[in-house]
């Protein structure tokens, strides 16, 4: 079994007394697309920000096998990552920007940046500061997707944008950077834009990781019951994680089989993401322990 | 060092057009002031007799040379000081620090880049095109004074050696002023990466306010003592490092005395030089080092921490 790409092990981030992360364990290998999900608060940042060595913390990280603390510069060698409120310099050129990268980044194919940079509106001579939301995103990303690197850690990188911006940043991402090799950890709130695009998912809440599975193995645990609204007691009674509407009725959804008397009175659908998110999230005494 | 170059590069494409117009205007001023002025004659006023005094070519050339290098020196030189607290935080402020985090550079070259480029270069880069300038500038004062022919008439192998003798002592000398004067400008630009605005008034404060509360409460003018040697040391270590009088045989009583005092310049900086380097040897320069250390210790911690 090959080594994982990142491993933590007991990861715990605080702000002074206040925990930002407990107790945290995960390995992402190669080749995944992981979506971080969690409200705000719940920790995505903090956990970001020590992946790429900007926060300390306690217990076992490991990143490409480095300590990120330790060996950032290092790291950030074969790591790419777009923080949640990364904003280009504005006084830049997006040329000089390339000629920046190319000096400080001994991964970073100017050639490649200008051929991304050139799909989009944006002119290589642009001021950065004369350039919209979107496109300032569409730049960076494509100044972060011009490093061969193995694994990129993107922190909520669609926020603020208009829905087309959003599009053609992850049509960027997926066909431009994603080979099967390569790693992503995105974190969002636009859960149903991007779950046709994971791999993997991890959910946060108040600092706990209370999910981190595959989609294939989510779509094999958990299990929505679509019914008729006549059968909404007996739904209760069998204590789902959620009960939500549907189209035309009503369901509810379960950590593995309902018991066999339920499953008669709704048919099986595929439990969203998002569902499963409200689930697992919206109040502590409905979290469940981690998958 | 490719890392290092480029977070160079990027302070000149993010300055270079403050810094042009820094180093540029001094020298348009001038410039303009000798095309529409009188420049070079002196007035004396004796009673009712007006003397007019038009010192030689020579004197004008070294002073016009001198003269706009100095001026424009210190103009960088104080800007560079001025700017130095708000350069602390000029990522944090323009939202860009995350970005720049997100590169693999280090804390270190990424701050001493920063402070390389501000306090050395920036000062550098102005004594060398405010001497540059003075040539310019000297070609219209003498030309205005003498005509054209007594500037192509100037001496100017010993003329330009003293200039360029000059110009390397006062190089080397900001460096050792700035090396004295490090804990100041250090702790200003930690005290204003960690409190933010309040971080110059805090530091003024403390060392003003804590100055006159020993000085007149206590009677120990500590404080005073500390700010006045570096700021002396700092003056020596620019230029005329041995002020106890003695000029090694160089003064300027006439106009005759120019000549042999320019030629007489590559001696006397390396007399100086020397006297600057030797108050290096101090336990006041090993202390100001400490200071200065721990202050970017302070700046590293800061930038480890992120926005």
């Amino acid at each position: 079994m090959t080594e994982p790409l990142i491993r933590a092990q007991g990861l715990t981030l605080r702000y002074g007394r206040k925990v930002a992360l407990d107790d945290v364990s995960f390995t992402i290998p190669k080749g995944r697309v992981v979506g971080l999900l969690g409200h705000n608060g719940a920790g995505k940042t903090s956990l970001m920000k020590a992946l790429v060595g900007l926060m300390p913390g306690e217990g076992q990280l490991n990143v490409l096998g480095l300590d990120p603390r330790k060996q950032r510069v290092a790291l950030l060698d074969r790591l790419s990552y777009i923080p949640d409120v990364a904003i280009l310099p504005r006084w830049a050129r997006v040329e000089q920007l390339i000629t920046l990268m190319t000096g400080l980044h001994p991964r970073f194919s100017a050639e490649r940046a200008r051929a991304l940079i050139k799909r989009t509106s944006v002119s290589l001579t642009d001021k950065v500061k004369s350039l919209s939301k979107g496109m300032v995103v569409q730049v960076h990303l494509a100044l972060i997707a011009a490093i061969d690197a193995q694994v990129m850690i993107l922190d909520e990188p669609t926020l603020g944008l208009d829905v087309l911006s959003r599009k053609a940043f992850y049509e960027m991402l997926i066909d431009e950077w994603c080979d099967g090799e390569r790693s992503v950890l995105i974190s969002t709130h636009q859960v149903e834009e991007i779950e046709s695009l994971l791999s993997d998912v991890m959910m946060l809440n108040e600092g706990k990781l209370v999910l981190s599975i595959s989609l294939e193995e989510m779509d094999k645990r958990f299990v929505a019951l679509s019914h008729d609204p006549a059968q909404a007691e007996a739904m209760a009674a069998a204590h789902p994680l959620l009960r939500y509407r549907v189209q035309g009725g009503s369901a509810a959804l379960f950590d593995g089989l309902p018991p066999e008397a339920v499953q008669a009175l709704g048919q099986r659908v595929r439990p969203s993401l998002v569902d499963l998110f409200v689930a697992l999230t919206r109040a502590p005494e409905m979290n469940r322990t981690q998958g | 060092m490719n890392r290092f170059n480029t977070l160079l590069q990027r302070e000149w494409m993010q300055h270079q057009r403050g810094w042009m117009i820094l180093l540029g205007l001094p020298l348009v001023l001038v410039i303009l002031a000798g095309i529409f002025t009188e420049m070079g004659i002196s007035v004396e006023i004796d009673g009712d007799t007006v003397v007019k005094h038009v010192p030689t070519a020579a004197v004008q050339a070294f002073g016009s040379i001198a003269g706009m290098a100095a001026i424009t020196l210190g103009l960088a030189w104080l800007s560079a000081l001025f700017q130095a607290p708000g350069l602390a935080r000029r990522d944090q402020q323009d939202r860009s620090i995350e970005f720049w985090l997100s590169l693999p550079t280090g804390h270190v070259p990424s701050l001493g880049a920063t402070l390389l480029a501000h306090l050395l270069l920036l000062p550098w880069a102005a004594l060398f095109v405010g001497a540059a300038g003075g040539l310019l500038v000297s070609l219209l004062v003498v030309g205005k004074a003498w005509g054209l022919a007594a500037w192509f008439g100037l001496p100017w192998g010993s003329l330009l050696l003293g200039c360029v003798v000059l110009v390397l002592r006062v190089a080397v000398g900001i460096v050792l002023a700035t090396l004295w004067i490090s804990p100041l400008i250090l702790i200003t630009m930690a005290a204003s990466s960690w409190l933010k605005r309040w971080g110059v008034p805090v530091v003024a404060g403390v060392i003003g306010g804590g100055g006159l509360v020993l000085d007149k409460v206590y009677g120990h003018t500590l404080v005073w003592n500390v700010l006045g040697t570096l700021a002396e040391n700092a003056g020596r270590a620019l230029i005329v490092a041995d002020r106890s009088g003695s000029k090694g045989g160089l003064a300027i009583h006439s106009d005759a005395d120019v000549l042999p005092f320019i030629q007489g310049l590559p001696t006397w900086a390396m007399h100086d030089l020397g006297s600057a380097l030797q108050s290096l040897a101090t336990p006041a320069f090993a202390g100001a080092l400490v200071v200065a250390a721990a202050a970017f210790a302070l700046l590293v911690l800061r930038r480890q921490r992120g926005a």
